[in-house]
């Protein structure tokens, strides 16, 4: 047993300040949905659900998120695909500039995103692309590509090649191999990493401003909003958002963590 | 990399003939959609814009405008200068944090980190707002101020400058600070620590003698990832910031929309560019260092 040492309490206080640090900004969006805040004090009499009721007839923002939940999706289910293929790539090809492939894959994950988000849009004028929720899309898959790519990457390398050699000296064929040994390995990173792509696509800002058209997603939407001041049902969003992405975030460590818990405690 | 595959007789691997379209695919499309732009973006640098046209002849007149002019150095100093106080505060909450985090016992330590680390997955947006509320004049942190007599009159000197934009960005970037300095102090040998004990060493001591210096790496890379972070973030500086808190990132952004001269912009970005490649490879050295021994 060790015993609480006054270092420790301070350390812990500390840890406790920082958490409400990070959580504060949080809350007051949770706590204004439910009850009315009027000059920066809250009115705790008068718990409503009013702001809800709201939300559910603002046509903009439920486009907005409808619009996001397009980009999100389409983002993942490419940069799963291209992730899945790459990582295999890196992993089982003989090709010399794998390497070189691999840091351009890493690239928009080091940079910071006004760069990658430039790039694209002067990429997109220069060839002659409207900018759309295409460009978006294409924007989000190439930011959470990385992310998708390397989690692949790291279950590949654990897999090992006993596996692969074991199933082609069984006669299986390179489609067969990948359909039964491979895929069926990767299922639990690919989950994994797809939520937490899924989440980084969510909230993504900086890229999307740069390089969508007149479609909005979220983030843009509440971003245009933010200048006027949020209405109340914009609280109510936030507090549905919140509780939608840590419920994707506990699913999302189940996925990934469980491994390196025994791993640790062994 | 060979020695995977060296044990087998070559006719048996045939994982390692990958068929020519795949392999082109796999140079293709990472180079199409990331290289292709980057690269076009370096050299917009290097174009004029009269009006809304863009000339394509290579030119040095942006950079040239950006040494000779009085505004841009100045604030890319500031700029730096903010993000350099931004790692500092983020790392003098997050040590601590860290530290604390790394002491406890199994199950607890995973679960507190990863509370941390959820924050990060939240609205981004909403998350500038919420903390331009409770640093605004009528806001959380003013009423708190006052309620406790430490001030009479609510404070303005956190409403619409660089100071709000530090306060913010430390808010916002402090879990990124902290998983780096984790994992440093995570991969500390216990037996180090047991060592400088059994010699007599105070827990002090063996945090200033052994565990400070042995974690600076962790510390290093978390200065070099935060100021990454906060040197192109520009979103936060335009929320927060006004008029006064202006930033390297709000100016390549304007560039790009009011301003409207992309070349212009993308020298800027440039430079932007070099600047978060040299705290990436400090950070990086550091980290490889600590790797090696």
């Amino acid at each position: 047993m060790k015993r609480l040492s006054s270092g420790t309490i301070g350390l812990g206080l500390l840890t406790a300040f920082v958490f409400v640090i990070l959580y504060g900004p949080i809350f007051v969006p949770i706590i204004s949905s439910f009850f009315t805040v009027k000059y920066g004090q809250v009115d705790w009499g008068n718990a409503n659900l009013d702001s809800y009721q709201l939300l559910i007839s603002n046509d903009g923002i439920l486009t907005a998120v409808q619009n996001t939940l397009v980009v999100g999706v389409s983002a993942v289910v490419l940069g799963l695909i291209l992730g899945c293929f790459l990582a295999m790539f890196y992993q089982f090809s003989q090709s010399r500039g794998r390497g070189f492939v691999q840091f351009i894959i890493f690239l928009p994950f080091l940079m910071p995103p006004i760069i990658t988000g430039l790039a694209l849009l002067i990429f997109f004028r220069e060839i002659d692309f409207e900018r759309s929720l295409v460009t978006v899309i294409i924007g989000h898959t190439v930011f959470v590509l990385a992310l998708i790519y390397r989690t692949i990457l790291v279950r590949l390398q654990a897999l090992g090649m006993n596996m692969v050699e074991a199933s082609y000296d069984l006669g299986a064929s390179g489609w067969q191999t990948f359909r039964l040994i491979i895929l069926p390995n990767l299922k639990s990173a690919m989950t994994g990493a797809a939520i937490l792509a899924f989440a980084l696509s969510f909230d993504e800002t900086m890229i999307t401003i740069l390089v969508t058209g007149t479609d909005n997603t979220l983030p843009i939407r509440l971003w245009a909003m933010m200048r006027l001041g949020f209405t109340p049902d914009i609280n109510a969003l936030v507090t549905v958002i919140l509780g939608f992405t840590t419920i994707l975030v506990l699913v999302a460590a189940r996925h990934l963590i469980p491994k390196e818990f025994t791993s640790r405690e062994a | 990399m060979t020695t995977r595959i060296a044990g087998l007789p070559r006719e048996t691997n045939q994982i390692g003939q990958t068929p020519w379209l795949l392999t082109a695919l796999a140079y293709g499309l990472p180079v199409f959609f990331i290289l292709i732009p980057l690269v076009s973006f370096l050299a917009y640098s290097f174009f004029w814009v009269k009006g809304t046209e863009v000339h394509y002849d290579l030119t040095l007149l942006n950079y040239i405008r950006i040494v000779t002019d009085e505004i841009y150095l100045p604030v890319l100093w500031r700029t730096c200068v903010l993000c350099l106080e931004v790692a500092a505060l983020t790392i003098l909450f997050g040590y601590p944090v860290a530290y604390f985090l790394a002491g406890l016992q199994g199950r607890k330590k995973y679960v507190l980190l990863m509370l941390l680390l959820v924050p990060l997955l939240m609205s981004y947006v909403i998350k500038i707002y919420a903390i331009r509320s409770i640093l605004g004049g009528n806001g959380f942190l003013n009423r708190f101020l006052m309620a406790t007599g430490l001030i009479q009159e609510p404070l303005t000197i956190f409403v619409f400058n660089l100071n709000a934009v530090l306060l913010a960005l430390t808010a916002l970037l402090i879990p990124f600070a902290v998983l780096p300095i984790f994992l440093s102090l995570e991969r500390l040998p216990r037996n180090l620590l047991e060592a400088s004990a059994d010699l007599g060493a105070s827990e002090l001591q063996t945090f200033a003698r052994v565990v400070l210096p042995l974690s600076l790496p962790g510390v290093i890379a978390a200065a070099s990832f935060v100021f990454v972070l906060a040197i192109g973030d520009f979103l936060t500086p335009q929320m927060v910031g006004g008029n006064s808190g202006f930033t390297f990132g709000r100016i390549i952004y304007s560039q790009f929309g009011t301003a409207y001269n992309w070349p212009f912009g993308s020298a800027l970005s440039v430079l932007l560019c070099v600047l978060v490649v040299i705290a990436i490879v400090i950070g990086g050295r550091f980290g490889n260092a600590r790797g090696r021994a």
